[in-house]
């Protein structure tokens, strides 16, 4: 019993702590990114000024950088659902730790994500019309459906486990902090005191979502990958699209999860929740879908590349031998192969070597999707020669910028808002330990 | 202590207290909430906050007619026996020239562009290629907004006015004929001084998206398109399916028995886009030019002396 | 000679030449040896098929097979007048080539038939014209293929229900708020 309060006591003060203190070195890290955003929106006021011929893209390669960011920032908030929902749904008990911060991911970087599509945007100034006039029939439109159901799931889906949680910050931060973040504490916990009512209804609130949200998250990015699959470029027209690109989202997801997780575990000192354990399962899990992808791009290229229909051999050689071989062997070698050998050697099965793998990934993840874009719009489609597309300073700010909004998001969240489920972390302790802090075989856990 | 952990936490697949009708109540509610979704577009334009923007189609004036008052469906028959890509004349091809100048096409935008397509065999022909006018139009079915459109004509238009400059439209096209105002065009002063309008697409707008339009405004008047009339071999042909007659300017033929006797064929026909640019093989032997003679001279513009801030791009 | 001789001379020359002028100008139809009979139909429909029976004959009456017959329609279209040629027929034993033609315009028309003369190889032509009424529209371009249930509806639908869930989820959190005001059973842990 005393061990468990002692447990208990650890870990809200460890959930406390980066909302109690806050030291020079966040505020440095803050003044950082501000700036980089700063110099992205700077970028930005020259596209707005000068039009959309600051970038590199021109008529025959016309998506490049902003578009292939999108695609790879809307790929990134699968995080959440992976670990949130289909490890909730599997009541796999090693997520807990990690389930709030999978959250935080997805609503940032579908922030992000849905910003670089606007700032790709000829005239932003009419972005409006999207709504006034849009037409059910077109990938945009069922693009912004997607993202905006998908948004508002997700942060509800962050928000509704959260409750408890904000209600010990309300109770143990009240009188301790400022006036709008206990008010902010308050109103946000709507009146939570843990009776049975509230639980119930938590408990089939979060039953709900973590079920809804699974095919909303797959239909997100299928529906993303259908603005290029549902054009007859060559390299573009698949059947495949939709699988392999949520696939490739769950799979830069994860990576991106790992990442985030190794900053915050030793910025917050949650090594003790946050363990190796979890970086080894989640890199396993990066691993296989390193493997789904292998089998996805053997599928695509293996069967277009048997035929060489017209346009497709030139895509091969660009893709393979000349401009754009660099680029893809990274992806395949690095980002594909690269994860599955780190996670089978036993000497970088550990945090950092699963941090390595991810750190690849989600490298080589980005190369994916700017490659996809670029060598998909770059297969001539009359005789001429082909075009090619180099990003220029604002495209490189704007990334720059879109990268540090994703951070500055996340560690303002980190600030305000309980950085570990709390409530989620003590159940599964007390399940797999029990009240008299001794470990209980696993048969025996109560269904919880 | 059973207390304490039975009631201690909310089971996460608890979900047996559902209350089922309301449920079903706020399903129901919901579900009445989004059917409005269709008309809520119109109903938007209905409460006046579209004010400002002109409907393409229905500001556009009525759709050319036959005499016998039928609608008309434009289409156009590029005979190939007498394009040479200008060689003989030793120029830029001639209907990108007189389209350039006729709708102050910005630089380097080429409505209509002479590609040298190699045969088979060896040697090359001339290809010019106008927008395609599809009539199964991918660019068409991937607007988000309907600023691409198709006409009664069977024409393919694009109302500069509501265009987002998204670039979906510019990926889906199959043939390159759509062509992106990534900067202030290069256009002349006087162009500025244009009724713009779909079907009249001066002065350009930055951040829009502009190509070949078939010259609707000019043959609703019975006016042959510019580069129909610039061509100096008489090689385009614009006609009327409706009513199955087309002209290049000095022959008028029954369209179907052009095109059939002359096997006429549409360009990447297995895309399904069903184009209303026809072609008819050949490489420009009927005004003497050999299929092994490469090579025209390039697309000119004449605007960027008369544009001041303009910016040129390539393509 | 006298006045008598010279005059007949100059009579029979007259005539002659007369007869000389007359040939020329009338040579053509005298020269030609075939008689052609084209009837049209006084009137057809606008879309509908009109036969167009051309019959020729031999001077002597004897039905002329094996000639082409090639038929032009006059039009004008976009200020260019002209003749569109809009079919060819070959005659038969019988001396009578048909064309069957789908008038693509209402309104009075002219019609042009040349052949080429066997023998002689002149191409001879002859006139008539028709008229058309109607008004319908012909051309249709390919249909569209629709399939019942896949449409937007089906998209408002999937949407309809997804938001209707995320609503009952809302919901729940003003039952949550409400529930505020219970008391928690003893012995529970507030955060648990």
């Amino acid at each position: 019993m005393v061990a468990l309060n002692e447990w208990q006591e650890r870990l809200e003060e460890t959930a406390l702590a980066p909302v109690r203190r806050t030291g020079p070195r966040f505020w440095a890290l803050v003044a950082f990114l501000l700036a980089v955003i700063g110099w992205g929106a700077y970028a930005y006021s020259v596209q707005l000024r000068d039009g959309l011929i600051v970038t590199g893209m021109r008529d025959r390669i016309s998506w490049g950088l902003y578009i292939a960011t999108f695609v790879f920032f809307i790929g990134i908030s699968h995080a959440g659902t992976l670990i949130s929902a289909i490890l909730r749904v599997s009541q796999a008990r090693w997520r807990t730790p990690v389930t709030r911060l999978a959250e935080f991911i997805t609503v940032v970087a579908l922030i992000c994500g849905a910003s670089f599509v606007i700032i790709d945007l000829g005239r932003p100034d009419r972005v409006l019309n999207v709504f006034i006039y849009g037409r059910w029939q077109s990938p945009i439109i069922w693009d912004v459906l997607a993202i905006t159901t998908y948004l508002t799931a997700s942060v509800t889906y962050l928000f509704v486990p959260m409750i408890p949680d904000l209600a010990l910050f309300r109770d143990r931060l009240s009188g301790k902090t400022s006036r709008w973040r206990s008010g902010l504490y308050r109103v946000l916990a709507i009146g939570w005191n843990g009776n049975v009512t509230q639980r119930r209804s938590l408990a089939s609130a979060i039953g709900v979502l973590m079920i809804l949200i699974v095919p909303i998250a797959v239909s997100v990015h299928t529906v993303v990958s259908w603005i290029f699959a549902m054009t007859l470029r060559v390299p573009w027209d698949s059947a495949l699209f939709g699988a392999f690109f949520v696939a490739g989202a769950i799979f830069s997801g994860i990576s991106i999860l790992i990442i985030v997780m190794a900053i915050l575990r030793r910025a917050y000192h949650l090594e003790k929740y946050v363990t190796e354990k979890h970086f080894v399962y989640l890199g396993y899990l990066m691993a296989t879908f390193a493997a789904i992808m292998i089998y996805g791009n053997i599928s695509e290229l293996l069967v277009h590349g048997y035929k060489f229909a017209e346009g497709v051999e030139f895509h091969f050689r660009q893709l393979f031998l000349a401009d754009f071989a660099p680029l893809f062997w990274f992806y395949l070698v690095g980002g594909l192969v690269g994860p599955i050998v780190i996670a089978l050697l036993p000497a970088t099965r550990n945090v950092r070597g699963m941090v390595a793998a991810a750190i690849l990934v989600t490298l080589a993840m980005w190369i994916e999707r700017y490659v996809i874009v670029v060598t998909g719009l770059r297969v001539p489609l009359m005789p001429y020669e082909p075009a090619s597309y180099a990003p220029t300073w604002v495209e490189w700010s704007l990334l720059a910028a879109g990268l540090a909004l994703f951070a500055l998001l996340i560690a303002v969240f980190t600030k305000v808002f309980p950085i570990i489920a709390v409530w989620e972390v003590a159940e599964d302790h007390e399940a797999t330990v029990g009240a008299s802090g001794i470990a209980r075989p696993a048969a025996l856990e109560t269904k919880n | 202590m059973d207390d304490e952990t039975t009631t201690r936490s909310p089971a996460v697949t608890d979900t047996s207290q559902f209350d089922r009708r309301r449920f079903l109540r706020i399903i129901g509610l919901g579900a009445l909430a989004v059917v409005p979704l269709p008309v809520l577009p119109e109903l938007i334009r209905a409460a006046g906050l579209a004010e400002g923007q002109p409907e393409p189609v229905h500001d556009m004036s009525a759709p050319a007619r036959t005499r016998d008052g039928r609608i008309r469906q434009w289409t156009m028959i590029i005979d190939l026996r007498s394009c040479d890509g200008c060689q003989s004349i030793g120029q830029p091809p001639r209907c990108t020239a007189a389209c350039i100048e006729g709708h102050f096409a910005p630089e380097p935008m080429e409505w209509i562009e002479v590609f040298e397509a190699e045969l088979p065999g060896g040697g090359t022909r001339f290809v010019p290629t106008p927008c395609q006018q599809c009539q199964n139009p991918p660019c068409v079915n991937v607007c988000p907004v309907a600023a691409t459109f198709s006409t009664p004509e069977g024409t393919v238009l694009i109302d500069q006015e509501r265009c987002i400059g998204c670039r979906i439209c510019m990926a889906s096209c199959p043939y390159d004929r759509r062509f992106f105002n990534w900067g202030n065009a290069p256009i002349p002063p006087e162009s500025l001084l244009a009724d713009y309008s779909p079907e009249h697409q001066v002065p350009a707008k930055k951040g829009t998206v502009m190509k070949c339009d078939f010259c609707p405004d000019m043959a609703r008047t019975g006016t042959l398109p510019y580069c129909v009339q610039g061509c100096p071999q008489q090689a385009i042909y614009y006609g009327d399916l409706e009513e199955d007659i087309a002209t290049n300017g000095r022959v008028v033929v029954a369209a179907s028995r052009f095109l059939a006797e002359n096997d006429a064929y549409l360009l990447k026909e297995d895309l399904g886009t069903k184009p209303r640019v026809y072609y008819i093989p050949g490489h420009g032997e009927a005004v003497g030019r050999d299929a092994f003679t490469p090579d025209r001279q390039p697309t000119e513009w004449p605007w960027m002396e008369r544009a001041e801030g303009a910016v040129t791009w390539s393509r | 000679m006298n006045v008598i001789a010279r005059r007949t001379v100059r009579t029979v020359i007259g005539f002659v030449s007369v007869g000389v002028v007359a040939a020329a100008l009338t040579g053509p139809v005298l020269a030609s040896h075939v008689h052609v009979n084209a009837t049209v139909p006084s009137d057809g429909t606008l879309g509908e098929m009109i036969r167009m029976p051309v019959a020729l004959q031999a001077q002597d009456g004897a039905p002329l097979q094996g000639t082409t017959v090639v038929f032009y329609l006059h039009a004008v279209f976009a200020g260019v007048t002209g003749q569109a040629e809009i079919g060819r027929a070959v005659t038969d034993e019988t001396g009578v080539a048909t064309l069957v033609y789908r008038p693509r315009l209402a309104g009075h028309h002219e019609l042009r038939m040349e052949y080429v003369t066997p023998g002689e190889g002149t191409v001879e032509e002859v006139s008539t014209a028709f008229d058309v009424s109607g008004g319908k529209q012909l051309y249709r371009p390919a249909a569209r293929l629709d399939i019942p249930g896949i449409n937007g509806g089906l998209l408002i639908a999937v949407l309809a229900t997804v938001w209707s869930i995320l609503l009952w989820v809302a919901f729940r959190f003003i039952a949550i708020a409400r529930a505020g005001g219970e008391a928690m059973t003893p012995g529970q842990h507030k955060t648990g």
